[in-house]
């Protein structure tokens, strides 16, 4: 028998096939840098970060789905379940060391190493390669940000506990979304912004964190002790997010949380606005780092 | 093959800061492998880089595959291949990881860019070494995956900036012979930036000579070299006489030890050495055509500040 046979031709050959052009090139970037940014064909090590912090932004939900699922006092219910914006809470911290760990993996070894040259060697260009970083930042964020929601939502839905018509599981649906991409693309933006700065992973993951419990502690100081203006709260990079996506649902922060309180004195507008204008500031500063960088000279 | 240049520049003019890189540049570059030459500094990764589209010119334009490099970037760099000077590869990355992602970025659906990955890195030497980790690889093996990542996807056009950098002479050898095989068998265009005269010389077809931000030389090999032979003259009887009347007859000669070098353009020139050793009553041990190496001309053009542009 011979009909297994085969011979294979390792030579060189023209490619007369198709070519995917720019959008090819950047959906590849953003598909290989989540890969990379969750440790997928990657040492072990560099799995921890991602793994873990997934893990961690989930247990919550699949914590407060169980209680939905086996206790049948809905006053227990009320005052244990978290309402869809209170939940980034208990999140708050995963979504930091995440966004300030993983973001520069995927911006400063390209610039460390030289490979972004290879890159604008590519059918991309600054802006576009950057479209790709930034989208990978955000679709990995989104999976903290949105997919713990998104599970409680579909849980309770399933559970009979969901939002009383199909509309308003729409709306729902689209608030959880909106708060999700919220807090995503501030972060990312943030991250961004400071990995464009240095090339070093570590230093940039040590001045993102800084960045942002130094503006919560400056903001704090100055509107709590030193009774300054409430919206100088909106340079709180701590709570900004957060405050936004209680404003997306319509909620406000609650009257008995002290201090805190005083934040709903600021517009719901006026929250979601410096939370989009602060994402583009960042953004604009990583786009004019990128325009300087000297690729090959 | 099209006869239209693939690359064509006209008065490319790039400054950086104070600093002129290219004055001027007029030159073009035509099909099979041709040598980018200059001293340090002469500017020839800048233009590298606008070719790429990576460096708008300040003055002039610049052309390649008929486009300008600055307003259909991705049209251009799609059909281009890059190997970088400086070793900028990920070290714990696959080397199949590595080209396969490369050739995607270029456009190739990932089935594709998988099996050509392979086919690249064999083509390159580098089969059985493919999954190794880069980090782990030889300078040599290194240089090899960068000309892998650059053909992997086929392009019109491979622009390799010093790809014997770090080589030992064997390494070199083999890599300048795949540098030749991807024109001859790949059917892929080179333009080799190097600073090595002596390997230029080996592979290319042709060179561009910058100098001074501008181009002192665009011409095929053999007509930069041929237009400038010389004649060894080895002769019996006295030199110095023969020295001074091929000088009265206007030919171009120097002196070294028992011998003369004449610079010949025709063969009328072959038959007044001839009548002027006769004359003289000296006799002739040897003429031997000398054909200048590359070095000598690229020295003498910068020297001189002399222009050469040929066709091909």
């Amino acid at each position: 028998m011979t009909a297994d046979a085969r011979i294979l031709d390792r030579s060189y050959r023209s490619y007369d096939g198709p070519r995917s052009g720019l959008f090819g090139a950047m959906r590849t970037v953003t598909a290989h840098s989540m890969r990379h940014a969750l440790g997928i064909k990657r040492r072990h090590g560099a799995k921890v970060i991602p793994v873990l912090t997934i893990l961690l932004a989930y247990v919550p939900a699949v914590v407060f789905v169980g209680i939905v699922a086996l206790v049948k006092n809905d006053a227990v219910k009320n005052d244990v379940l978290p309402t869809y914006p209170e939940y980034f809470g208990y999140i708050s911290a995963v979504i930091f060391i995440f966004s300030a760990f993983v973001t520069p993996e995927l911006l400063c070894p390209d610039r460390r190493s030289g490979l972004l040259g290879m890159y604008l060697a590519s059918p991309l260009d600054r802006n576009t390669y950057l479209v790709s970083k930034a989208t990978a930042v955000t679709a990995i964020l989104s999976i903290i940000t949105i997919g713990p929601l998104l599970l409680i939502l579909a849980s309770y839905t399933i559970l009979g506990e969901g939002p009383d018509s199909p509309l308003h599981w729409l709306i729902t649906l689209a608030r959880i979304i909106a708060g999700g991409l919220c807090v995503a693309a501030l972060h990312t933006s943030l991250s961004l912004a400071i990995a464009s700065t240095t090339t070093r992973k570590a230093a940039a993951s040590a001045v993102t964190i800084l960045v942002i419990v130094g503006s919560g502690v400056i903001t704090g100081v100055l509107v709590f002790g030193a009774d300054q203006s409430v919206y100088l709260q909106l340079a709180n990079f701590l709570r900004l997010p957060f405050e936004s996506v209680l404003r997306v649902f319509g909620e406000r922060t609650q009257a008995d949380n002290g201090r805190a309180a005083r934040l709903n004195d600021i517009p719901a507008a006026a929250t979601i606005a410096a939370n989009f204008a602060w994402t583009f500031v960042f953004a604009t500063f990583v786009w004019w780092r990128y325009r300087r960088i000297q690729v090959t000279r | 093959m099209s006869a239209d240049p693939i690359i064509s520049g006209q008065g490319v003019v790039k400054r950086w800061g104070p600093t002129t890189a290219l004055d001027g540049a007029s030159f073009t570059v035509q099909h099979g492998v041709t040598g980018l030459l200059g001293a340090n500094g002469a500017g020839k990764t800048t233009l590298l880089g606008m070719i790429l589209g990576l460096h708008r010119p300040d003055q002039g334009a610049l052309q390649v595959f008929g486009l300008d490099p600055m307003t259909a970037g991705a049209h251009v760099r799609e059909r281009l291949g890059y190997s970088p000077e400086h070793h900028v590869l990920p070290g714990d990355v696959q080397a199949f990881d590595l080209v396969r992602h490369i050739a995607e970025l270029h456009g190739l659906p990932r089935r594709d860019a998988t099996n050509r990955a392979s086919d690249a890195l064999y083509a390159v030497g580098l089969g059985e070494e493919r999954f190794r980790p880069i980090g782990t690889m030889s300078t040599g093996q290194k240089q090899r995956v960068k000309l892998a990542q650059a053909i992997a996807h086929d392009p019109q056009l491979v622009l390799l900036d010093e790809p014997t950098d770090g080589l030992d002479p064997m390494q070199r050898d083999q890599m300048l012979e795949l540098i030749r095989r991807c024109a001859l068998e790949f059917n892929i265009d080179v333009l080799l930036s190097s600073h090595l005269l002596e390997e230029v010389e080996r592979v290319c077809d042709a060179v561009v000579i910058l100098g001074g931000g501008l181009v002192v030389a665009n011409a095929p090999l053999g007509d930069l070299q041929a237009a400038r032979d010389a004649y060894l003259l080895d002769l019996d009887g006295d030199v110095d006489a023969v020295m001074k009347c091929l000088e009265q007859r206007l030919l171009t000669v120097t002196r070294d030890a028992t011998q003369l070098i004449v610079e010949v353009v025709d063969d009328a020139q072959l038959d007044t050495i001839r009548d002027v050793v006769a004359d003289v009553g000296a006799g002739i041990r040897r003429l031997e055509r000398r054909r200048r190496s590359l070095e000598d001309v690229f020295l003498e053009l910068l020297d001189t500040g002399q222009s050469v542009t040929g066709a091909r």
